[in-house]
């Protein structure tokens, strides 16, 4: 059978276009590497989660070898499963959509011409977007219905513009400290900006509200509420998903994409054929297939004859920090707020989203804040050392932590800004390590601008008032070159001209008839905020594209 | 498989066979994994025993978990060997022959070295994933460490253990 369109992933990039596809009436199939699972499979078993990573591949299965270039121009290599460094992210139907905490920002207008908005920066490959926000607004305003996306517009400095008033499902309930917060950011001029989620405050869409289970991010959600490619698209439409089918290779010729090689759960090899093929495996994955796709018209890998895949890969610069408020500063009601679980710390400012320094404008950021993940076990780890820095057992111990967990809480903050496409950050193929299917891994190459820092020093001196001005004490963060592994775009950046993207407007690669794109690959620079929103907004978009397509 | 047969199995494994030891240059004997870690999981965290938490038996349910890699487990054995070899410099005896201030005086000692310290703070860890397990791990059936921090789990909670 040779299906309408054949899709490589199932998460935030994938799960749009087999929705419209299937539910027009074409023929989809979908392959995903992982397992499916439902609501009812959900639990919040901590150890199974997060201590022993439930939902990502065993490094010593699957890994990637990193290099890491230094500020001194110093290239360290580090094999993934030896140094546990992971940049897997959710491997499962839905993708980790699934396993979000579903911070939804837009990006903003300016986002989409960062060059001819700032100009350019030296060492750093900025370009405009080959489409603008007017574009792609429709389709952040479909999400946030089809989707569903839990919020309440306010006016501020940076409210991107919307085709509609208000998000189509209030927000959330919220912990009493937001009004501290408030109150802190009223007092410094700051704007205070409930924070949008991709969760649903009540029942709708034929989906349960959300139950406030206290463990949000991380976890799939057992009610359905949370936004993911599975709960909001995938379990709606008629999409035919393999499960556990590892795609090695796209076989084309020399204008089409023919066939998707897969590996099946038992090691047995599988062929697919499609007239469409639309490749969202995550950033990293989808340029390591293109990669590993080599052929006599492809010599250096699918859509690669201009060398451009893999090349810009990106992340979410910045970093986080972090306050704690204690009880004893504290009177009995606060204390009772502070200690209010479930409910969630929906805060963010985007003030500084640009900024002026020197006479000049730079991008700026969006600084989110909430409380401390609930994961008991991390927050235990960190009593087991004094203030000294000993590691304390015995009583010492259960006194560090008892007071620790029942006395306090930390309120932390993210940093979201733009960590700028270079040269030296992209995705190779790292021919000599191979996983369990015996492929080639992908080699990730790793590079942070100094400029990505000193903009994240500058966001993250704004959040420290904050916390200083609500009283907060133990006040520190940090701003790296460290990359979230959560948080990846690029290696597949569209655009106009072919010598220097993959993609052309549409994530159809330029070099094939029928080869789309559509995860955050195409992404030439992130904005500053988490990409998943952008991510749908996007596949949606050219979901439009195919079925025009399709239907001529 | 039940909590006898795990520790049966585990008697053959790794955990189970003898640790030799070094004094000065020569061959002291050997010592047994299991008691030793069992008896350091108790003089690090004494409070496990007052919540009715067994320790003991998740650090060998979580030891066979293949996400735990290779290289943690040989760095807990190899860890024994040390404390053992650390205890009969300063006192002559086998961690598990002294008295329990001598035994908080060798804990002292290790903590001091970097391999002590890192061996101290996994085992604590993995006694802290046992006081906060889901009952169906079978190790911390009353919750009463959930109860001792006012913590509440997620809901829902796991109908079977991933292990």
């Amino acid at each position: 059978m040779t299906y309408d369109i054949c899709i490589i992933g199932s998460g935030a990039g994938g799960s749009p276009v087999a929705y419209e596809l299937s539910r027009a009436g074409f023929s989809v199939v979908v392959l995903e590497k992982g397992k499916e699972y439902k609501e009812e499979d959900f639990n919040k078993d901590e150890l199974a989660v997060s201590r022993r990573q439930l939902f990502t591949p065993e490094l010593k299965e699957e890994q990637h070898v990193i290099y890491e270039l230094d500020e001194n121009k110093k290239r360290t290599r580090y094999v993934g499963s030896e140094e546990q460094w992971s940049f897997w992210n959710g491997s499962m139907v839905g993708g980790s959509s699934n396993l979000m905490s579903g911070f939804f920002h837009r990006l903003k207008p300016n986002d989409f011409k960062l060059l001819s908005a700032y100009g350019k920066i030296e060492g750093a490959n900025i370009v405009d977007w080959p489409i603008s926000y007017e574009e792609l607004e429709p389709y952040y305003e479909k999400v946030e219905r089809v989707v569903g996306v839990s919020g309440e517009v306010v006016p501020h400095s940076f409210l991107e513009p919307r085709s509609t008033e208000q998000f189509p499902y209030p927000k959330l309930q919220e912990n009493r400290v937001t009004e501290w917060f408030d109150r802190a950011c009223n007092s410094l001029g700051f704007e205070s900006i409930a924070t949008p989620r991709a969760i649903l405050s009540h029942t709708a869409l034929e989906r349960n509200s959300c139950s406030y289970s206290n463990f949000c991010g991380s976890y799939g959600c057992a009610t359905g509420a949370k936004g993911s490619g599975r709960a909001a698209l995938l379990q709606k439409c008629n999409a035919t998903i393999i499960t556990q089918a590892f795609v090695y290779k796209l076989e084309s010729d020399a204008t089409k994409v023919t066939k998707a090689h897969y590996y099946d759960a038992d090691f047995k090899t599988h062929e697919l054929s499609a007239k469409i093929f639309v490749l969202a495996a995550q950033a990293i994955e989808s340029s390591r297939l293109l990669l590993n796709s080599k052929n006599h018209f492809f010599p250096h890998g699918l859509a690669n004859n201009e060398k451009q895949v893999g090349k810009n890969l990106i992340f979410s610069a910045g970093g986080a920090g972090e306050g704690r408020f204690r009880f004893e500063m504290l009177t009995k009601e606060q204390q009772k707020e502070l200690m209010e679980v479930g409910v969630f710390f929906n805060r963010s400012l985007q003030q500084w989203y640009e900024y002026k320094k020197s006479g000049k404008k730079i991008k700026g950021g969006t600084i989110d804040f909430l409380f401390e993940h609930q994961d008991l076990i991390p927050r235990i780890k960190r009593a087991f050392y004094d203030e000294r820095g000993q590691i304390l057992w015995g009583e010492a111990l259960a006194q560090r932590v008892h007071k620790e967990l029942t006395t306090s809480r930390v309120l932390n903050f993210e940093v979201f800004n733009d960590w700028l496409p270079t040269d030296e950050c992209f995705i190779g193929i790292e021919e000599d390590v191979k996983d369990k299917y015996g492929i080639a891994v992908g080699a990730i190459h790793l590079y942070s601008h100094p400029h990505d820092r000193e903009v994240g020093n500058e966001l993250a001196k704004k959040a420290v008032e904050v916390l200083k001005q609500m009283g907060a004490k133990e006040i520190s963060y940090s701003i790296s070159s460290s990359p979230p592994s959560n948080l990846v775009a690029g290696g597949c950046r569209f655009g106009e001209n072919p010598k220097t993207s993959v993609l052309d407007k549409n994530c159809k690669a330029h070099a094939l008839e029928n080869l789309y794109v559509t995860d955050a690959s195409f992404m030439p620079t992130g904005g500053s905020v988490p990409y998943t929103w952008t991510i749908y907004a996007n596949a949606f978009r050219v979901a439009d594209i195919l079925l025009k397509r399709l239907k001529s | 498989m039940t909590f006898n047969m795990r520790r049966n199995f585990f008697k053959q494994s790794f955990l189970g066979g003898a640790v030799l030891l070094f004094y000065g240059s020569s061959l002291f004997g050997a010592v047994e994994p299991l008691k030793t870690l069992a008896l350091v999981q108790e003089d690090l965290f004494p409070k496990a025993k007052e919540l009715e938490v067994d320790t003991a038996s998740y650090l060998l349910l979580i030891l066979e978990h293949s996400r735990v890699s290779s290289a943690k487990k040989e760095f807990l054995r190899n860890g024994v060997q040390w404390l053992h070899e650390e205890s009969l410099k300063l006192y002559g005896k086998l961690y598990y022959n002294l008295s329990q201030q001598k035994r908080q005086d060798v804990l002292q000692e290790i903590s001091e070295y970097s391999w002590g310290e890192f061996w101290i703070e996994s085992l604590l860890t993995y006694s802290m994933e046992a006081l906060y397990s889901d009952a169906v791990y079978g190790v911390n059936k009353k919750d009463a460490a959930q109860k001792w921090l006012g913590f509440h789990s997620g809901e829902p909670h796991p109908k079977r253990a991933y292990l």
